[in-house]
């Protein structure tokens, strides 16, 4: 019998379709378009083919020269700009806003490797700071209320026919839809209960065991009750903060040590699979019209990581109503069996 | 500059970019190599290979599950959701969950295997609204059912997995998400200015003409000045109705030949894209209708990759703005 599951924190139904249900090798091999390794802008050396950095994590070396450990470029094609005014003008009933804000590429090595899973996790922490500098740096721009930091990792989650490992951070004058209702399903259940919601969901999860992937150092990582698709995974950590900025050091080397195991079990169990992963953190906090007191107490910060296995069709589209064809206890027993 | 643009009914932005705008040829479409009629369930003389059908146009006398219809519906063979049983609801520390109550319908457009809806005759396009109408009439008498969604995936690009030409049908025990966020913004716009939002961006849109594709006695075709994709083109009846399921007859005949110029417009400027359609419509067996609602059809080609910070975010990155999307569907830029 399918199920309908429903996400405690958006208020999202999902179809649980057990008809259709798949296991992981099930799934085809995703083809990647062929790539040439050496016209690769990103590895250490050819500094100079991509625009000069903004920021970069070395040891050694000159500016936009070789000796970095991660390196944050703007985009080449940025939706949004540091330099664009913010300008805001109504057409009858619609609302229009200059696209001021931030769009820049994070290169994690500066070796030509692929998958963040084959990174060091030393590597990966160091990833994370140069998040988390940017993040603080562009949260001095007044006009920028929120930070999105995210990977497109394979040609169909969206990544180009360059494979080198990167994400990217953009920086928005708006606060995200998704975002939005997060924050709001979260308040919402606050102001009932009293208590975060992730918190909660986490001292469930622990408890009943079947959707728990590996829990470690204080990070939990989950396949979540009601998934949109086969194989995702919500890292999250036991420490309530709603902020992942404000993370100290110790979270952070705990958490790289988390997201390696987990891209690694995705990458062995699912062939490599295409996948993103999005931070999920509150917005800045700056006095304005509709700003609530509560994030620090309702909001969690969390990862959530979607391997693309199923095309998204039109009902998904239409309707904000996936259908997944793997039920998540299932899916968190293949991941936790695998290396 | 890029532009950010908010849809008014839902409070999505979603960002244009009118620097370097994409024409329909900086879009990789991808086409599916047809299989042929040989192993088609949907063609003349197969019908045996899908479950017994639920309705079907088919000429005076001729039996069910033979050949000869027009258009026919069978239940899907792989549903995501039962028809029969109870809901069930239940509860289970924070989470909620029920048993997947629901149908899962195939619409087949017509017996052609190798036409596209835009190469039907607007007669057999007439007799696909239809059947809408009538499956869409028939199963809000199901007192379980809130929602009926009526969809159409064209491409494996764009979740398709057979070529013969179909929609489909899912009615819902619930509201979905998508649809509980339109109406409340409708209803949030009427009970302030107490007219429907649509309305007023019909006459908005009529006014300026700058996204109008086509239009006739009863509908207009348009590019959403906030479409969420490149050359997103809505199609709605200009006399306000909340309810796809209660259209007039009379508006009918209009919706074929609507439709049928604007899938072939979108077929031949795009290069035969994957694409959606979904009509949105309100919900069923509800106690009050919403009278800020106004159904219409949103058509979505498939020409890029959404990615992880569309999913992270709900904002969109739209290549090509909607006004020269509009011109290149009229024709008045050339490809």
């Amino acid at each position: 019998m399918p199920e309908l599951r429903k996400d405690p924190i958006i208020g999202r139904w999902v179809i649980i379709s057990t008809e259709r249900g798949k296991r992981p090798y099930d799934f085809k091999k995703v083809e990647e378009p062929a790539e040439n390794p050496a016209e690769c802008p990103f590895c250490a050396g050819r500094e100079d083919s991509t625009p000069p950095e903004i920021l970069a994590l070395r040891s050694q070396g000159e500016p936009n020269g070789p000796g970095w450990q991660v390196r944050v470029i703007p985009s080449i094609s940025p939706f949004l700009k540091r330099d664009a005014e913010l300008w805001r003008k109504g057409i009858g009933l619609f609302d229009l806003i200059g696209a001021r804000g931030s769009h820049e590429v994070v290169i994690e090595t500066p070796q030509h490797i692929a998958n963040m899973a084959d990174l060091d996790s030393s590597q990966i922490e160091a990833v994370f700071s140069a998040y988390i500098q940017r993040t603080k740096e562009l949260e001095k721009d007044e006009a920028i209320k929120y930070v999105l930091i995210f990977k497109n990792y394979g040609y169909k989650a969206g990544g180009s026919k360059i494979r080198h490992s990167r994400s990217q951070i953009i920086a928005t004058p708006v606060n995200l839809k998704r975002v939005k209702e997060e924050l709001e399903g979260a308040r919402r259940y606050y102001d009932y209960h009293e208590r975060c919601i992730f918190c909660d969901i986490i001292r469930q999860e622990l408890e009943d065991g079947r959707r728990v992937v590996l829990e470690e150092d204080g990070i939990v990582a989950i396949t979540p009750f009601a998934p949109r698709f086969p194989f995702e995974v919500w890292i999250l950590p036991k420490k309530h903060r709603p902020d992942f900025s404000r993370i100290d050091e110790e979270e952070k080397k705990n958490l790289a040590v988390v997201l390696k195991k987990i891209l690694t079990k995705l990458k062995s169990l699912l062939n490599d699979p295409p996948y993103n992963y999005v931070f999920h953190t509150a917005p800045f906090r700056r006095e304005h019209k509709g700003y609530w007191t509560t994030i620090e107490d309702d909001y969690h910060w969390n990862i959530e990581i979607i391997p693309r296995l199923t095309q998204v069709a039109g009902f998904e589209w239409g309707t904000g109503f996936y259908i997944c064809p793997v039920p998540s206890e299932e899916a968190a027993k293949y991941l936790r069996e695998e290396k | 500059m890029p532009e950010l643009r908010r849809d008014p009914i839902t409070g999505r932005w979603v960002i244009v970019n009118k620097e370097t705008p994409f024409t329909p040829k900086d879009f990789e479409v991808v086409h599916d190599e047809f299989k042929g009629e040989e192993n088609c369930p949907f063609c003349y003389g197969h019908e045996h290979m899908t479950p017994p059908e639920i309705e079907a146009i088919r000429p005076e006398g001729s039996a069910a599950n033979t050949e000869g219809w027009k258009v026919r519906v069978v239940p899907n063979k792989f549903p995501a959701l039962k028809i029969e049983g109870e809901l069930d609801k239940r509860g289970e520390g924070v989470y909620d969950k029920s048993r997947g109550i629901g149908a899962h319908e195939v619409i087949i457009d017509s017996p052609h295997h190798y036409k596209g809806l835009s190469e039907l005759e607007e007669e057999e396009i007439q007799f696909v609204i239809d059947t809408y109408l009538s499956r869409s009439l028939d199963l809000r008498k199901d007192r379980r059912f809130r929602y009926i969604l009526i969809f159409k995936n064209f491409g494996s690009i764009a979740g398709s997995s057979l070529e013969h030409g179909h929609s489909q049908l899912i009615a819902l025990p619930m509201v979905p998400k998508n649809v509980r966020e339109e109406l409340k913004g409708a209803a949030r716009y009427i009970g302030y200015h107490e007219r429907c939002i649509f309305c007023d961006i019909i006459s908005q849109e009529r006014g300026s003409r700058e996204r109008i594709i086509f239009q006739n006695r009863y509908f207009i075709a348009f590019c959403p000045l906030f479409g969420r994709f490149p050359f997103e083109v809505w199609i709605i009846p200009v006399n306000h109705n909340c309810d796809f399921g209660l259209m007039s007859q009379e508006e009918k005949p209009y919706l074929a030949s609507i439709l049928k110029q604007t899938m072939g417009r979108i077929k031949e400027v795009l290069d035969n894209p994957p694409y959606n359609y979904i009509i949105h419509t309100c919900p069923v067996n509800i106690i009050e209708m919403p009278s800020g609602y106004h159904w219409h059809i949103e058509i979505m080609p498939k020409l890029n990759r959404i990615a992880g910070f569309e999913w992270g975010s709900g904002f969109y990155v739209v290549q090509t703005p909607p006004e020269e999307a509009a011109k290149y569907l009229r024709k008045e830029l050339s490809v």
